[in-house]
């Protein structure tokens, strides 16, 4: 059990309503769900509003276990005379002041009731009021124990690492610290993006790989790679990189952007069917299903259940080597031999770089034929899209409120821009499309069903267990409250918060805030 | 339906437009006290109110709801503003009150539902 306490100044109505905005936010750390968390702000906030209406000062206290939250509010105040008038339907004190701002309605301490299952409230005339509200959850602890991937964390060079902290602020999941020049990535939060690659100026996260030249290419191979990647090279055509390609000996280049367009016509057809949550989320990005998976786990039933674009091209050709150079860590990880197949050999992008730049200056080049038509751009009536963390993760939220039930297919992509943008791709994202454009369109490819489901995973929540997680919490939350609040990242965590988790998870030491002697 | 449409709809001005564009409202409540409005609020649905205070838009906050519409073409407070431009709730004023803008927003909303 963890209780949790905020006070409430009556009289006060800039700051009214602030203490259930952070029960709410604690509260959505333990994983309550939204039916739930929807009665606990009605009973948390009708009644930090008659505290604030009608008594000098008072407290909301919030006790929460597997099964329950307990919401207890208790002030010093008038009390009430007649409880029964009370809690009929338009009866009210207010002032004209409270009444002017909306409030004053008689309709507040039914409200709790109403959003309770159980509820009580107990009053003395000239000494205050104590309000108890019970929420039960229906679908408490529910959580599959299941562990996060593993290797799907970016490459560490630390050695480069001059401690800048860049990327702390970068990770759109906190995964990030740097202790002195040493950056550390946790894993069981890290989803593979190239967010921290693409902000770090010194080149310290890459793709994790036995090897960083080119394998020797067997005839007959397929080269899979994400449009962005043929911007990579200082030529002024692209015919110059696809003939060096040959002379590797890859016999077809196609681009991941084919089955990309195949998944979302699935998820089109899926949207259409209308028998499935709106909007549908075709899973084109890998760290976006871990992503969706631990973070957004309501959001699971809408993605489209088939394989992301890389794999479903592993199996359009069963018989055929082929080589994917990888936009992502997340995308290596999925598309690794020892989850896949062993027809896929996953590559860094710098890998193949290097051995096309060593033999750029004697290509003979190939031919314009061989080039590609550029994206189909902006998304299809009733579509949205986004790109880039930030905005995803902003998307999401919205989604996982119902907000977009009206958008048929959301298309969204973690790097700003999609695969061909990841830094670890293309060093100027916004030449990669002109540099395919004027060839002939192929025919989207087949998008292939997965055969297991996306499963929710313990993703941002502090444990498994829901009595463990309130436990930490509760340590989490005393921490937070000794720390200064700046949010600086002089300790080497992205905001205060992230260090006392650390702290209490045993990640970092207690002492680790350079301000905490000065506060 | 999106909120840019909705309010050219109803003819309202789109004072804040909230947070990603392609956001939706699925469905309009008209109240003129907090309490109302909080106990009705949801996901996908519209507030309409006269209720011109910061309370308004923290209500909107806690209950997750994309936006609110005041009345009668008054102009937003600046704390109002101010917290919708921080909160990422969209908003909107309607020349009309709470009722009229009710009915028109609700008609709009279902017709935008069966259309093809």
């Amino acid at each position: 059990m963890i209780t949790m306490s905020y006070p409430i100044v009556g009289g006060d109505y800039d700051s009214a309503g602030i203490a259930t905005r952070k029960l709410k936010e604690q509260l959505a750390r333990l994983g309550i769900d939204g039916a739930a968390l929807r009665r606990a702000m009605i009973a948390a906030y009708e009644a930090e509003m008659n505290v604030v209406i009608h008594a000098r000062t008072g407290t909301l206290w919030a006790r929460v276990d597997e099964t329950k939250l307990d919401l207890e509010v208790a002030d010093e105040g008038p009390g009430i005379p007649d409880v029964d008038l009370a809690m009929k339907e338009g009866w009210s004190t207010a002032s004209d002041r409270a009444r002017r701002m909306g409030f004053g309605a008689g309709l507040g301490l039914p409200n709790i009731r109403r959003s309770s299952d159980r509820f009580q409230i107990e009053t003395r005339v000239g000494r205050g009021t104590r309000i108890r509200s019970t929420i039960l959850f229906q679908d408490a602890g529910a959580i599959s124990a299941e562990a996060p991937d593993a290797g799907v964390a970016p490459a560490l060079d630390a050695d480069r690492c001059r401690g800048c902290r860049r990327c702390i602020f970068a990770c759109p999941v906190g995964a990030l610290r740097v202790s002195g020049n040493r950056p550390l990535i946790l894993e069981n939060l890290c989803l593979g993006c190239a967010a921290c690659a693409e902000e770090c100026p010194d080149g310290v996260f890459g793709i994790r790989s036995q090897s960083a030249v080119l394998p020797p290419v067997p005839s007959g191979a397929i080269l899979l790679i994400p449009r962005g990647f043929i911007a990579a090279f200082p030529v002024r055509s692209p015919v110059r990189v696809l003939g060096v390609l040959r002379d590797l000996g890859f016999t077809e280049v196609r681009l991941l952007e084919e089955w990309e367009e195949a998944l979302l016509d699935e998820a089109r057809r899926e949207a259409a069917a209308g028998n499935l949550p709106l909007p549908r989320i075709p899973p084109l990005c890998q760290p976006l299903v871990s992503l969706i998976e631990g973070r957004f786990p309501s959001l699971i039933p809408h993605l489209s259940l088939f394989l992301s674009p890389a794999e479903a091209a592993s199996e359009e050709f069963p018989l055929r080597p082929m080589f994917l150079a990888a936009a992502c860590p997340g995308q290596f990880a999925a598309c690794s031999p020892s989850s896949l197949t062993e027809r896929l050999t996953v590559v860094p992008p710098g890998a193949l770089k290097a051995a096309i730049l060593a033999r750029l200056g004697e290509s003979s080049g190939g031919h314009e034929s061989e080039l590609i038509a550029g994206p189909r751009g902006n998304p299809a009536p009733g579509e949205a899209a986004a790109s880039g963390a930030r905005a995803v993760l902003r998307t999401l939220s919205w989604a996982e409120t119902g907000a977009l039930g009206h958008v048929s297919v959301l298309d969204l992509r973690l790097c700003a821009g999609g695969c061909s943008a990841s830094p670890l791709v293309a060093p100027v994202p916004a030449a990669a499309g002109p540099a395919w454009m004027g060839g002939r369109r192929r025919e989207p490819s087949g998008a292939a069903a997965r055969p297991q489901p996306f499963r929710q995973r313990p993703g941002l929540r502090l444990d498994p267990d829901m009595a463990e997680a309130i436990r930490k919490l509760s340590l989490i939350d005393g921490k937070v409250r000794s720390l200064p609040g700046r949010d600086c990242g002089s300790c080497g965590a992205p905001s205060c918060a992230a260090y006392a988790e650390d702290v209490v998870l045993g990640r970092a030491p207690d002492n680790g805030c350079p301000f905490m002697e000065k506060t | 339906m999106k909120i840019e449409e909705l309010a050219r709809a109803i003819e309202a001005h789109l004072i804040v437009p909230g947070g990603p564009e392609s956001r939706s409202i699925t469905s309009v409540y008209g109240g003129e006290t907090m309490s109302d409005l909080i106990a009705n609020a949801g996901p996908g649905t519209l507030l309409v109110t006269c209720l011109n205070n910061p309370q308004l838009m923290r209500v909107a906050d806690l209950m997750d709801v994309p936006g609110v519409c005041l009345v009668d073409g008054c102009a937003p407070a600046p704390e109002l503003l101010s917290h919708a431009e921080q909160s990422g709730k969209a908003l909107l004023v309607s020349p009309v009150g709470v009722k009229e803008t009710c009915a028109r927003a609700s008609d709009s909303i279902r017709a935008g539902r069966l259309a093809p």
